[in-house]
């Protein structure tokens, strides 16, 4: 479970404070899928890197699993978010001079997960994502629906219980895209980890349990498919 | 992190920028060449004067001279004011600085401190000629023998000294007086003339007492022939002292009979530039050091073996400062590439530090990797640098000491240690060169770092 209440980020000073988000309050159960809808430089980024932990809000509160993200000393977050959390970005962030199997491995290494644990992991991981037979290849050398598969499985090797996507398939044809998102889906099923689905493109949000519309750092809109199921039966 | 990891991550990204991480190491590695080898030489330098003092000096003995100035700090750049009782001394230079001498009741003043074994002055004379039945003359110089100088013998046997009546020849005279062997010259003959001198003094005193007569008979001093068993023969060693390699070597009391009758009535007579106390038990420092402190407190100038050591190795030491001083300014200035060098690699590795920081990497860990980075550099520019300097040594050795004549003796001798202690320290700078580039990197907001694209 996430709970967001009241958050609010401003950028800048006075003059030049720019209101990024404000007064957002929200919760999504463990396990399920949210998608963050908005255009750009509606905020949607700003949302998933506080929700994450990467970035202060200005004011309100995140509890993850009842834990105060905020209230953590640096170290504890460090290690909290190194254990709970992964993420996929527009822009892959592979690294290009590095093996498919050394990409996988920088999890494990910063969660410090024991040494004769890893192999397994990282080849399940590289597996997961049908990069198995690639696990010695450069990253460099992948196209780009194998870059953002490798990212998949980089963030799913260390088996965390949220996994935060900003535009995965932004930079992907539509059928690649299309692919990626069913892994993703599927992973959400198979590994039972909340899936943060950062999005432009409603009909993806449409596919996620939860969707929340931003628009200029306001919620526009809080659709709960779930909730909205069970009012019917 | 574990450590390990963090090593092979940094040593990853080093690799993936081969010629970068290869030219930052060379610059270090110059500096460290000049260091290995300087290092090196100054090892081989200590050690050759550390032999060629151990195999003509007894470490138990002092060094005495009348003068405590000879020693260290005769200044040659201010006059000296004319003392009569003073002898003079040409320096190597040409210069002529007057120096007081020691005379038999300093000798004999010396004995007599407590914890003085014994005392022997060093005594040696300019003979005429030497030569053989037969044979050129050559001049020559006679020095009284001393046990702790163990001479090489090429043939003959020694006690504890040159018996009566025989002098130990140095081989570089064999052939001109005819032996074809040193072997062969054992239990043969040389001749030995000696000439007095005469001086101021002994000028004087003839005129008075026998006129113009006497004067002549000065100016054409009848020479003195002696003949000597030789017997041994010494090697000319690469560890004696320079420029003595043709003395001729015979007992104290031999040489001492030549030397008074060269300078009979002269200012010279029984006047020694140095003499050689010997402690008793004067191995150990401390008893030395007692002595010392004794003959010095008298108004004597005294020096220890390690203290000729000391002078001998200080012009060296002054050189291989300057070269180390170099070397230092060559790291130093290596120390800006890696500074340069790991900005770039933070600067390249902005997006990779954002997603390590966004999987939560831990700020210490960041800034170990880069500073980590930074070591490895070091390392392998040190290396690089020791390496090159003592491969070149190993193979230039031989021919250094060739033309150096050092016989085998190597002039560059490394110490693996020492390297060791190099590399480590050119590591730490490296370290210390990397820190603020490694702040940079862990201080980096990862949000900021992935929005580059
Ligand atoms: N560091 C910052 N300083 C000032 N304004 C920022 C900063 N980061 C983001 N913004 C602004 O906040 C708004 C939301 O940005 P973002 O969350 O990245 O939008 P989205 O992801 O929806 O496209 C944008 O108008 C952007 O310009
Ligand atoms: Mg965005």
């Amino acid at each position: 479970m996430i709970s967001l209440s009241a958050i609010s980020k401003v950028y800048g000073k006075k003059d030049t404070a720019f209101t990024a988000l404000s007064d957002i309050s929200f919760e999504v159960p463990a396990g399920s899928t949210l998608a963050v809808i908005g255009k750009s430089g509606s905020g949607k980024s700003t949302l998933m890197h506080i929700m994450s932990g990467l970035d202060r809000p200005t004011s309100g509160t995140i509890k993850i699993d009842d834990v105060e993200l905020f209230n953590m000393k640096p170290k504890a977050m460090d290690a909290f978010r190194a254990g709970t959390m992964s993420f996929i970005f527009q822009a892959f962030f592979v690294e290009a001079n590095q093996s498919c199997y050394q990409n996988v491995m920088l999890p494990l290494e910063i969660g410090q997960v024991p040494r004769r644990k890893r192999k397994s992991l990282v080849m399940n991981a590289l597996k997961a994502v049908e990069l198995d037979d690639k696990a010695g290849v450069l990253a460099g050398n992948l196209s780009g629906g194998q870059k953002q598969r490798l990212a998949i499985a980089r963030a799913i090797v260390n088996q965390p219980k949220i996994l935060f996507a900003d535009e995965p398939t932004g930079n992907l044809d539509s059928t690649t895209g299309e692919k990626i998102m069913q892994l993703l889906f599927n992973l959400n099923k198979d590994l039972g980890c909340t899936l943060v689905l950062v999005t432009h493109d409603h009909e993806l949000a449409a596919r996620c349990q939860h969707q929340i519309t931003i628009k200029d750092g306001h919620i526009e809109s809080i659709v709960d498919r779930r909730a909205a199921r069970k009012a019917q039966a | 992190m574990y450590t390990t990891d963090l090593i092979r991550r940094s040593g990853r990204s080093l690799a993936s920028a081969k010629t970068r991480t290869l030219l930052t190491a060379i610059a270090i590695a110059v500096g460290t060449f000049a260091l290995t080898l300087t290092l090196g030489a100054s090892n081989g330098v200590q050690s050759y004067v550390k032999k060629i003092i151990a195999n003509n000096f007894d470490p138990a003995e002092l060094i005495v001279t009348a003068d405590s100035g000879l020693i260290n700090k005769t200044d040659t750049t201010k006059p000296q004011e004319y003392d009569s009782s003073f002898g003079s001394l040409t320096t190597a230079a040409g210069a002529t600085v007057q120096v007081k001498k020691l005379t038999d009741a300093d000798l004999l003043r010396l004995s007599q401190l407590p914890g003085v074994q014994r005392v022997r002055p060093a005594v040696s004379v300019a003979l005429q000629y030497v030569t053989r039945p037969g044979m050129r003359k050559y001049v020559g110089t006679l020095t009284a023998y001393s046990s702790s100088q163990k001479p090489d013998l090429a043939a003959g046997t020694l006690g504890d000294d040159v018996p009566a009546g025989s002098i130990i020849l140095p081989d570089g005279f064999l052939s001109s007086l005819g032996f074809s062997s040193a072997q062969a010259a054992i239990g043969q003959t040389v001749t030995i003339a000696v000439q007095p001198a005469f001086d101021q003094t002994s000028l004087q005193s003839a005129f008075a007492s026998g006129g113009t007569a006497a004067l002549s008979q000065l100016a054409t001093p009848a020479t003195t022939l002696q003949t000597y068993k030789i017997a041994a023969v010494s090697k000319t060693s690469t560890f004696s002292q320079p420029g003595t390699s043709l003395y001729l070597y015979a007992s104290l009391a031999e040489t001492q009979k030549l030397s008074d009758l060269t300078t009979k009535g002269t200012s010279s007579y029984r006047r020694y530039l140095t003499a050689f106390v010997k402690a008793a038990d004067g191995t150990n420092p401390k008893k030395l050091d007692a002595v010392q402190t004794e003959v010095k407190a008298l108004g004597y100038g005294a020096q220890s073996v390690a203290d000729t050591e000391a002078f001998l190795t200080q012009i060296i030491t002054i050189l291989q400062g300057i070269v180390v001083a170099f070397g230092i300014i060559a790291v130093v200035a290596s120390l800006f590439g890696i500074i340069n060098t790991m900005y770039i690699s933070v600067l390249q590795r902005t997006r990779e530090i954002g997603l390590m920081k966004a999987l939560g990497m831990r700020k210490r860990d960041i800034n170990s990797l880069f500073r980590m980075e930074a070591a490895l550099i070091g390392f392998l520019g040190g290396i690089l640098g020791a390496g090159a300097a003592v491969l070149l040594g190993l193979v230039l050795n031989p021919w250094i000491s060739n033309k150096l004549g050092l016989g085998g003796d190597p002039l560059l001798i490394f110490n693996y240690l020492q390297i060791a202690l190099l590399v480590a320290a050119l590591m730490i700078v490296a370290t210390l060169a990397g820190l603020l580039p490694a702040r940079k990197a862990s201080r980096l907001n990862p949000i900021d770092a992935l929005r580059t694209e």
